[in-house]
């Protein structure tokens, strides 16, 4: 595998070389695969390598490597949500579910709260899309619905797509998430696209996603931590010390908060704001459709 | 003082006020504290536009650089806002102050509910809406001529209590939830913040320029008066709140006298004062004639 990944650097800088270097500067994040450079093309298909790998102990992998935080940013993600009865809610790249388990929940429990006042609209049906390019993801999602019992329970449904080409119609989500998911996409601009049309009027975009940290001695120790102990942690619990070496590197090559936030705005977005957490190592931006 | 000033900086009000709002994107990197003053500022902004706000055309278009042709012009998210506020209004009194009220009302507006997420304090805002919305209708309505002039200090602060508080009455069976949420240590400095705007508007429009201790005075006097009777309206059940409206009167005239009081309190206090400070100048100016006379007349008097 290493001698592949030599041969493909080699070979793919060649091209990248010859190309216009402008092109490559715009569309950096397209042909990052970590800090390799690779061809467009071949992007996904590597990224869905890494996600076939990992599937299985995703989660685990999840809580070891945060010690446990992911689960309270997730909850801060939801919280920012809000989730309402009757509401239609898309994850990207949610493949296990964590993210849609959660607002499922928080849906059910505020229902069962406002059942006392009954507005009549709101006696729609609650659906949370999970959506992710990944069927080995998916997989587990299906698993882990079956386990809580839900797998019958239509709000919630299991779609396989892509977040760059999305199969819903235009204005039909009140909400959109995508939680370490947005890293992973080839063309960031085209997945923010895709939100922004799916989304209706006054619709929330959502975006949880490790991020940079600027604080000047716990930058250091996050950067020990992640090139030094995360790579062998895989190696320890998955068995796949590349497809960690690859996350951590992915992290330091999507673009900064600010950049980011700008990008959202391109699309059309508005009040694009952005929340770090743990300093700068994970990051909320929402902004709304108008 | 805060309107008084605010008319010598600004001029002409509302034209400066448009060129004072600021365009979006805004970017911010803590979302809690800078989007709810954001909020506060430009909501009042909005209000003194309200009746014109409806052809939402930005005078800026879009809101990334270069792309305008793509998109056709929306109205600023803070509008928006505005207008879900403005029509969730109306559930509250089915309601109440809640989120499923401003639910409702993004419903009416056209908008997913979704944007209720986006407040960030969501009843909180609908109730700082309303008191804004109230203040700018009073200060309408003192503006279209209301005749003030052949009352008595005292009536006219009764008349405009009572029209600021008959605002209040289609919400009177959910207001002493507002006041909970207005309480709420979180919301106090707000909350604070808006009443005494009111006060002094109130007192403003009775035609007061004082600028001195008295200023603060007037203001926490009315304040009290303002708050205890807002709070009687709370259970009263007499027709057309008569025993409110007495119970306001009542209160005026005892801060009047009140006032009379503390202003006899201070001419005394004065007195005393002088009476106090001479026997002190005399027992200085005694000292330093002994010292000087120990010198031996060499230095002169002091004079200090």
């Amino acid at each position: 595998m290493a001698f592949r990944s030599i041969s493909r650097r080699f070979g793919s800088r060649l091209l990248t070389y010859r190309s216009s270097s402008l092109a490559s500067l715009l569309h950096s994040h397209a042909t990052s695969f970590g800090f390799q450079e690779v061809k467009e093309e071949e992007k996904s298909k590597l990224v869905g390598n890494v996600f076939t790998n990992v599937a299985s102990s995703y989660d685990i992998m999840n809580d070891v490597m945060s010690g446990g935080l992911h689960r309270l940013w997730k909850e801060r993600l939801v919280g920012k949500l809000s989730p309402f009865t009757g509401m239609k809610h898309l994850d990207v790249a949610g493949g296990t579910g964590d993210v849609a388990f959660r607002i499922f929940d928080a849906v059910n429990s505020v229902k069962r709260r406002a059942l006392r006042k009954v507005d009549e609209e709101s006696l729609e049906e609650t659906q949370i899309y999970v959506c992710d390019i990944n069927p080995n993801m998916l997989n587990v999602g299906k698993q882990r619905a079956a386990e809580r019992g839900l797998s019958d329970n239509k709000s919630l449904v299991w779609v396989e797509g892509d977040a760059e080409a999305l199969s819903f119609d235009d204005n039909s989500m009140d909400g959109y998430t995508i939680a370490f998911g947005i890293r992973n996409v080839t063309h960031i601009e085209k997945a923010l696209a895709e939100a922004y049309r799916v989304l209706k009027r006054g619709g929330r975009f959502l975006c949880l996603e490790l991020s940079h940290v600027d604080i000047p001695i716990f930058k250091d120790v996050y950067d020990l931590y992640s090139f030094k102990v995360i790579p062998n942690l895989g190696e320890l619990i998955a068995g796949d010390r590349d497809s960690y070496q690859y996350l951590v590197e992915s992290v330091r090559r999507f673009p900064p908060q600010e950049k980011f936030a700008t990008m959202i705005a391109d699309v059309g977005f508005e009040k694009v704001e952005y929340e770090n957490l743990v300093g700068g190592v994970v990051a909320i931006h929402s902004a709304i459709k108008l | 003082m805060y309107r008084t000033a605010a008319k010598r900086l600004l001029g002409a009000g509302l034209i400066t006020n448009r060129l004072l709002r600021i365009r979006s994107p805004k970017l911010t990197s803590t979302i809690i504290p800078s989007s709810h003053t954001s909020n506060l500022c430009t909501q009042s902004m909005v209000n003194t536009e309200s009746p014109i706000s409806n052809q939402s055309g930005p005078t800026a278009a879009s809101t990334a650089t270069g792309e305008g042709t793509r998109r056709k012009p929306r109205p600023e998210i803070q509008e928006e806002q505005a207008r879900v506020l403005s029509a969730s209004l109306r559930h509250v009194p089915r309601l109440g102050w809640t989120e499923e009220a401003m639910m409702a009302g993004s419903r009416d507006v056209g908008v997913s509910p979704s944007i209720v997420g986006s407040f960030s304090r969501k009843e909180t805002a609908l109730v700082e809406y309303f008191m804004d919305e109230c203040l700018q209708l009073l200060i309408d309505r003192v503006d279209s001529g209301l005749d003030l002039q052949n009352m008595i200090p005292s009536e006219r602060i009764s008349k405009l209590v009572r029209i600021r508080l008959e605002m209040q009455v289609p919400y009177m069976s959910k207001w002493p939830q507002a006041l909970s949420i207005q309480a709420h240590p979180v919301n106090v400095p707000t909350s604070f913040k808006q009443r005494a705007m009111l006060v002094d508007e109130i007192w403003h429009s009775v035609g007061d320029g004082a600028s001195d201790l008295d200023w603060y005075v007037k203001r926490t006097v009315l304040g009290g008066v303002y708050s205890t009777t807002e709070i009687y309206m709370l259970t009263d059940d007499s027709p057309e709140y008569r025993d409110t409206w007495a119970f306001l009167d009542d209160r005026v005239k005892d801060a009047f006298d009140l006032k009379k009081s503390i202003q006899e309190a201070k001419y005394f206090a004065q007195d005393i004062g002088a009476g106090v400070g001479k026997s002190f100048e005399g027992l200085m100016n005694g000292v330093m004639h002994t010292m000087s006379t120990r010198r031996g007349g060499g230095g002169s008097s002091s004079t200090f």
